[in-house]
């Protein structure tokens, strides 16, 4: 028995696209139940409608959650556009030179495994509790994916097409320009998403520590004083930043990379 | 045998090719006037491939000098247009076929605003205008090759240098491609140097024929032969390779690379 | 396989980076409260070991990623199995994962404390949260890219579905499962310093805090060099474990 007009393949997508959303509404009424049958306290986790209305409220023009946003978003797109910038071109320089890799590889890869956070007591120390010390942070841990990227994005070219630049003459700053980051571009984009992964996550914890206005402070300072919706308010609008900021870099990646999928 | 030409366009002289203890090639010289069309046969491992980036500027000889209108071949020069045998990665996969003979016109500087004509005209000389915005990975091994061969024109090159060009292609399109480049260098009054293992390819396209040995030792020099062809022009597939000159020509040539001891 | 030259090559940048380091703390960044002289920096952490509070602390950091890395993949490994079987069950789930996957850890570690407070399950529950979702692609792609002629193999031999992953699924993903510990190992450590760093007052991220807090550059920096050499320690035995993996598994006939 087929319910009339849903047939075939489109039937089978409705479906699966139907059962994921069943599914996600099946958790969101279980979070319903929970905190209201009291479940798990209202301190830890708040009804849905007050999560929802706290963020309404904190979006309002009275509410400081829009104003949150928006320095969190600034400092994080800011340090990761410092970042991009220094980490594309350190990397196309390192890149480009086998002899510079063999002599500054070994101390990237030891770098690598640091946390940024592990920095910002230091530029807490040298620049004070301010903006300008967040920022750094943030650009000097999200300069690392984007520089190691573009470091093995350009190390890849085909070795064929050095020759072809040879053969047409082709000095090194064209070689670089026309064939070596086009060729590690792909490769330079997921570097750049994990940039921004990182700058987010840099601007949350410097927010935190350094008591500087933003999501990050927003969400601590619900928290130390239990504010259960509040913190949830904050929470989902990080999480939204996180997931709108990968959505607009996957789609900017597939439309410059076209030629890669065809 | 017709004598040298008076300028000529390449010369080699005694060029030999070593790697490490064993010599590929034994000192080897011969011209190549303007408008010539000379092929080099050989077995695997005669050094023809390394011969040929040797004239062209690609790599350097072990010894002996390539010199073009007397003045010594140190570095590649847009003059020599480089045809390599893998066309796949020797195209830019991110450009399309436009973009790909863009590349050149860059290379020779050619003013922005000549570019558009420039690929019009050379894309129609190698019939590939209706593909001008596709990319190399849209298209089958015989067009990318053209491509590549229509980029090398694009440079307005004096000689055209062709590594085993139509090595890797079916024979249906080798034969057709063989015929295109004939008339286009007819056309053109281009200078082409052509490498290649297929024996009937080299008589079917030459003015002349250098043939060459594998494993040269004292008293069997690399050089075998230099043949001249003169068959007239235009060729054709069916008629010329049925000719009797060609099958002794043919004859001549495999007897002289197959034996061992000759 | 580096050789000998090849490790003294890499050396030499960082070597003349500390000697600058050194001249300048000595001359212009005499009184800095951020930067001392990398062999100052040594000898205070040589006497942390012998104090024996890094230890602890040391202890406390590797004890959280150990558990959070443990639980994540406890919990992600079969279900990231049964997504990778079951094509229903992961269209199923996707929008909730898609939503959940996105929050980066560090901003739910205030709710962690409020329900747990200050202390080790704080931070093992968002260790667990962020390795959680890496690992369950990760078992979800490596369970979709099992030889399908394994499986067809395993169904010819009327294999049920048990057996049929404990010796088809399971062996055959077991490189990609390495692979995966490989990358938690690098997260679990980055987001316990993290987190210790921003406000769990325990372990390395919080030794380094209280230097600064206690304007102790000595401390503060030997305490950055040795989060530095146990990352990388970390990562090189995770990374190493996973190549024997990989080479073990291919021999195998």
């Amino acid at each position: 028995m087929t319910l009339s007009g849903l047939e075939g393949p489109r039937a089978a997508g409705l479906v699966r696209h139907g059962g994921s959303v069943i599914v996600l509404g099946a958790v969101l009424t279980l979070w319903w139940f929970a905190s209201h049958f009291g479940w798990v306290s209202k301190v830890f986790l708040p009804t849905p409608e007050a999560a929802v209305g706290s963020l309404l409220s904190g979006m309002s023009s009275t509410g400081g959650l829009g104003e949150d946003t928006w320095l969190t978003v600034q400092r994080m797109l800011i340090g990761w556009l410092i970042a991009s910038l220094l980490g594309v071109g350190i990397g196309a320089v390192v890149g480009m030179s086998r002899r510079a890799r063999v002599y500054v590889q070994p101390m990237l890869e030891f770098i690598r495994p640091l946390p940024a956070s592990a920095v910002m007591p230091f530029a807490i120390s040298a620049f004070g509790l301010n903006p300008s010390m967040v920022l750094f942070v943030v650009a000097f841990g999200a300069v690392w994916p984007v520089m190691l990227a573009t470091a093995h994005g350009m190390a890849s070219v085909e070795p064929q097409l050095k020759e072809v630049a040879a053969a047409m003459e082709l000095g090194k700053p064209a070689f670089i320009w026309k064939i070596g980051l086009p060729n590690a571009a792909p490769d330079i984009l997921a570097g750049m998403r994990l940039s921004l992964t990182v700058a987010l996550i840099v601007s949350i914890v410097g927010e935190m520590l350094a008591s500087q206005a933003g999501l990050g402070r927003a969400v601590l300072l619900a928290a130390r004083s239990f504010q259960s919706s509040e913190l949830f308010a904050g929470v989902v609008l990080i999480g939204a930043i996180g997931f709108a900021s990968n959505l607009c870099l996957a789609a900017a990646e597939r439309r410059l990379v076209r030629w890669k999928t065809i | 045998m017709t004598p040298a030409p008076a300028d000529p366009c390449i010369e080699l002289q005694d060029v030999a090719i070593t790697y490490g203890d064993r010599q590929v090639l034994s000192p080897t010289s011969f011209s190549v006037g303007s408008g010539e069309f000379v092929c080099i046969v050989g077995p695997s491992g005669c050094g023809k491939t390394t011969l040929l980036r040797a004239a062209a500027g690609l790599a350097k000889p072990s010894a002996g000098q390539v010199r073009r209108h007397g003045k010594p071949v140190m570095r590649p020069s847009l003059e020599i247009g480089f045809v390599f045998q893998d066309y796949s990665r020797a195209l830019l996969p991110w450009r399309t076929v436009e973009g790909n003979i863009n590349l050149a016109l860059e290379a020779a500087k050619t003013p922005p605003g000549d570019r558009p004509r420039a690929v019009n005209r050379v894309l129609q000389t190698v019939g590939l205008v209706d593909d001008a915005q596709k990319f190399p990975s849209q298209l089958s091994g015989g067009m990318q090759q053209r491509v590549q061969i229509a980029r090398c024109i694009a440079q307005r090159p004096e000689i055209l240098m062709m590594d085993e060009p139509f090595g890797a292609l079916d024979a249906l399109t080798k034969h057709t491609l063989q015929d295109e480049l004939a008339r286009l260098t007819a056309d053109t009054g281009l200078t082409v140097l052509f490498v290649t293992h297929d024996l009937e390819e080299a008589i079917y396209l030459g003015d002349r024929v250098i043939a060459l040995r594998a494993n040269p030792r004292p008293g069997r020099p690399s050089l075998a032969r230099m043949i001249d062809v003169r068959l007239e022009r235009p060729r054709d597939q069916l008629t010329t390779r049925e000719d009797p000159r060609f099958l002794d020509l043919r004859r001549e040539l495999f007897a002289l690379i197959e034996q061992p001891d000759a | 396989m580096r050789s000998v030259f090849g490790v003294l090559k890499g050396l030499v940048l960082p070597l003349v980076l500390l000697l600058l380091l050194e001249l300048a703390t000595r001359t212009v960044l005499v009184h800095s409260d951020t930067i001392v002289s990398p062999i100052v920096a040594m000898g205070t952490l040589f006497k942390m070991f012998r104090d024996g509070a890094i230890w602890r602390m040391t202890g406390f950091t590797l004890a959280t990623s150990g558990l959070g890395l443990t639980l994540a993949a406890v919990l992600a490994v079969p279900s990231g199995i049964a997504l990778g079987l079951s094509a229903r069950a992961a269209a199923a789930s996707f929008l909730t994962i898609e939503v959940l996957r996105p929050l980066p850890s560090i901003a739910l570690a205030p709710l962690a404390l409020i329900v747990f407070g200050f202390g080790l399950r704080m931070e093992v529950s968002i260790i667990a949260f962020a390795c959680f979702w890496p690992i369950l692609v990760l078992s979800q792609a490596a369970v979709r890219q099992v030889e399908p002629r394994l499986l067809e193999v395993g169904l010819a031999l009327r294999f049920n579905a048990w057996d049929r992953a404990v010796k088809i699924i399971l062996p055959s993903i077991v490189p990609r499962l390495f692979v995966a510990l490989r990358l938690s190992v690098a997260i679990a450590l980055v987001v316990a310093v993290t987190i210790e760093v921003a406000m769990n007052p325990n372990g390395m991220g919080y030794g380094l805090v209280s230097a600064q807090q206690t304007l102790d550059p000595a401390s503060m920096m030997a305490w950055l060099i040795w989060i530095a050499v146990v990352g990388y320690l970390l990562n090189a035995m995770a990374s190493a474990l996973q190549r024997r993996i990989d080479r073990t598994v291919r021999v195998a006939p």
